[in-house]
Formats: structure tokens, sequence, C-alpha cells
């Protein structure tokens, strides 16, 4: 540990520990996010902390499985960060076009990427594997459709949905950034209520995504809110835009 | 660190694709918890239900030692699981092992509970909890092998290292509330814990 404040040092156990004040814990994280060293010393005392909880495991009710998986699958999953922004970072955004050509223009983003896929490329997982880019199997699913939509803040956004697929491909670009503490989080919202659909990065050149939503079911509409950085649970405030 | 904000690049694979991999084997005890969990991040609902029967146990069993009510520690195993379902994206191999970022949802989620049902209960009521903690941590346990190791590394810790990190685990107290009730100062508390933790890995042999 070497940046920062010798007090904020010391807190590294209690931190582990979940001892602190939740200032203390935020107060403590942005100190971590600037410090290799501390991220690697907390990583370790984790370990040692997590044995403490492991020795105590005790078995669930068998019932309990069951109900817990269901629900899981139930629930949309925060989406993977995708690799394939090369393809997209060159656009540049014209003040004077108009949001239809905006819009094309990220549909073209979006078969640029799957494009690549088409050619072989695939995107290693930090284990070294190769996986399928399944943007694709959304984009070429015969039952594709494609929505786009103003995003009241600003930007467009995009919705290509396969309900054969209940997977979406969700891209928007010229959406304005936000301070550090927010994040956009997508939504999936329709008549099994509002599930999350995974926290949406915003890279530098305005474009977003393109972020797979999984489990889309009939009458689903794709959501986009502004959200604490960490995420939500439920909505905390009106979507920036709906498309569906 | 805000476990939830780096993540590896992947894709959620279709059901199509699921029956295509089969070959995960069930070799190599440790890491495939890590492997289940990649897999998870893709959408992968069988590797899910392994992962459940991997961690749902450890989890319940944190939730129950810190909130000391069966039901409530239900409720919060279950909320956990569904977080690692939601979050699996954001688990990164290279900042530590699954079962460390499983356990630290797990803890971080059952102390703010704690907490927040505390906060409705009166000072003496805090202060004779944090007794029953203390007694029950260093009663003798002869449950799994698991158990035994972690128990003779708290022994090797000075006293009040093991009253700092108990309280802080199994109690859920805050350094300020440990400090309060062992009526030792806030920084001493501090330190202690660190210093706990580390000779806890140390003895646990704890590997990256």
């Amino acid at each position: 540990m070497t940046s920062g404040d010798p007090d904020l040092h010391t807190l590294a156990g209690a931190y582990v520990l979940d001892a602190v004040s939740a200032d203390e814990r935020a107060r403590f994280a942005a100190h971590l996010a600037g410090c290799a060293a501390c991220r690697a010393e907390i990583g370790e005392l984790r370990e040692a902390a997590a044995s403490l909880g492991t020795a105590r495991a005790v078995r669930p009710r068998p019932e309990l499985r069951e109900s817990t998986i269901r629900a899981a699958h139930r629930t949309g999953q925060f989406a993977p960060v995708i690799a394939g922004k090369q393809h997209i970072t060159r656009r540049r955004r014209a003040a004077g076009r108009s949001r239809a050509i905006r819009a094309a223009a990220a549909a073209a983003a979006v078969i640029a990427v799957a494009a690549g896929v088409a050619a072989g490329t695939h995107y290693a997982d930090q284990q070294g594997r190769q996986q399928p880019f399944t943007v694709s199997a959304v984009l070429s699913a015969p039952d594709a459709v494609m929505r786009s939509a103003p995003v009241s803040t600003g930007g467009m956004a995009i919705v290509v949905a396969s309900g054969r697929e209940h997977m979406g491909v969700f891209i928007a670009h010229g959406l304005p950034p936000l301070p550090r503490a927010s994040s956009y989080e997508l939504w999936l919202m329709g008549p099994a209520g509002e599930r999350p659909a995974g926290l949406l990065r915003i890279h530098r050149n305005g474009m977003a995504g393109p972020a797979l939503i999984s489990g889309m079911s009939a009458g689903d509409m794709v959501g986009l809110t502004v959200e604490p950085a960490t995420g939500s649970l439920k909505p905390t405030s009106e979507p920036v835009v709906m498309i569906g | 660190m805000t476990d939830g904000d780096r993540q590896p690049p992947g894709a959620l694979p279709t059901g199509r694709l699921r029956g295509v991999r089969g070959a995960r084997g069930a070799h190599g005890p440790s890491p495939k918890l890590d492997d289940l969990l990649a897999d998870v991040a893709r959408g992968d609902e069988q590797a899910y239900e392994g992962v459940y029967d991997l961690a749902a146990g450890w989890v319940l069993g944190v939730a129950r030692k810190v909130l000391r009510d069966p039901a409530m520690a239900e409720e919060v195993m279950q909320e956990v699981m569904l977080e690692v379902w939601r979050r699996a994206s954001r688990f990164d191999p290279a900042l530590g092992s699954g079962t460390a970022w499983v356990m630290t949802l797990a803890h971080r989620r059952a102390v703010d509970r704690v907490r927040s049902e505390r906060s409705h209960s009166d000072r003496e009521l805090r202060a004779a909890t944090a007794v029953i903690d203390y007694d029950d941590v260093t009663e003798a346990v002869e449950a799994s092998l698991e158990r035994e190791r972690v128990q003779r590394c708290l022994a090797s810790l000075t006293a009040l290292q093991r009253e700092s990190v108990s309280l802080a685990y199994y109690g859920g107290y805050t350094y300020a509330e440990v400090a309060e009730l062992l009526g030792v100062p806030a920084g001493t508390v501090k330190t202690r814990m660190r210093d706990g933790l580390v000779k806890l890995r140390d003895c646990l042999g704890v590997q990256r």
C-alpha cells in the first residue's frame, strides 16, 4: 500500500471483514481503484476471510434448491463486456446528421461486429477459451426484428430482438456521459415485471454496447435508466428510452 | 474495489450451442467453481446448478452465523445466490478465487442485513449478543476438516486479534463497535484485524 492517507492504509483488515461504515467502505473502495498493491493485499486477505465462512457451511433445505435456481433463470444477468469495440470506435458523429442516419450508422456498427464474427473472429475469455460471439446468433435469427428510438437525454438506441432465441442486442450512440457515481442500466420491462438486464458501458466515443440481453419474453420492452454505479435491483429513475 | 466493475469479455451461448460444449470435466477440485462461474457469466443454466451445489451451503452457513435467525439466513442465501447469477460476468479470476468472490457477496449482504435489524434494537442487547458471539467462536467444534483447520489457525492468533476478527466476521460488528465492546482504542482494533487476517492467511496457506 503506497498511496493515500495512512489512515486508509490500516483499514484493509476491517474492510475485508466488512467492519467499516458505509462511508469508509466507499472511501476505501475508491482508494483501491488507484492502488494495485492494495488490491493484491485485499485479494489475499479475502481468501483468508472466506475460509472463516466456508468453515461454517451448513446444508440448505433441499426445497430451496429448485426455487432459487428457478428464480435465477427468470432474472436477467449483467451483460458481459464485449471485446468487439475496435469495429466501431472509428465511427464519427457528424453534428448535422439526422436521427435516422444516426440510427442507420449504429445499426451498421452492429452488423460490422457481426460480420467480424462471421469472418471467424472469436473472442477468448480470461482462461483463453474461445467463445462464440452470440450477438451474431441474435442478428442472424430468422425472426430478428430491429427497432430504434431516440434517447430522451440525447442519442439513439437500437434493439435487435429474436423471440425465438429469447434474446436481444442493445446498442446506442451519442449517449451523454454520466458522472462516475452513475451508470446506465438496461431493463426488461413487460408483463413479467421489471428485471435488470445489465449495466451498459459507454465507450469513449459515445457508443454503447452491443449488450446481449437474455431472458426476453413476449411483450417485453427494453428500457434504459440512470442508476448508481453499481446498478440497482429495480429501476430508481424514469427510463430515458423504452424500445419494444 | 467495487466487486463488480471488472469483467471478463464473454457472451451468452444460445440454448442450441449449450449442448455442444459438453467436455467440461470434473477434473481438479478447486478451480471448478471458477470455471463454472465463467460459464454462468454466459447464461449457462446447468453451470449455475453446479455453482449452487458448491456454494449455497457456504452462503447459508455464513448467513446463519451472522444473522442467527434461520429464516432470515435462508432469505439472504437466496438473495446472494441470485446475485451470483446476475453478477457472474463481474467475477474476475485474476482478482481472487470464485470462493472468495461468492463469500464476499455473502458476508457483505449478511452484515448489511444484521445491521439494519440491529438499528431497531438497543445497545444492551447488542452487547449481550456480542458475548454470545465470542463464546460460540471459541467453543470446540468437531465437524469438518476445514472447520478444524480454520479453528486451529484462529487459535494461533493473539486473543485480541482473534476477538477482533471473530466479532467482525461472525458478529457483523464494525471496528468501532468492536473497540467499544472490548474497551480498546479503535486504532488498535483496526490493526489487530489486519494483523489477524495476515496471520490467518499465512496459517491457512492461502494460495492465489
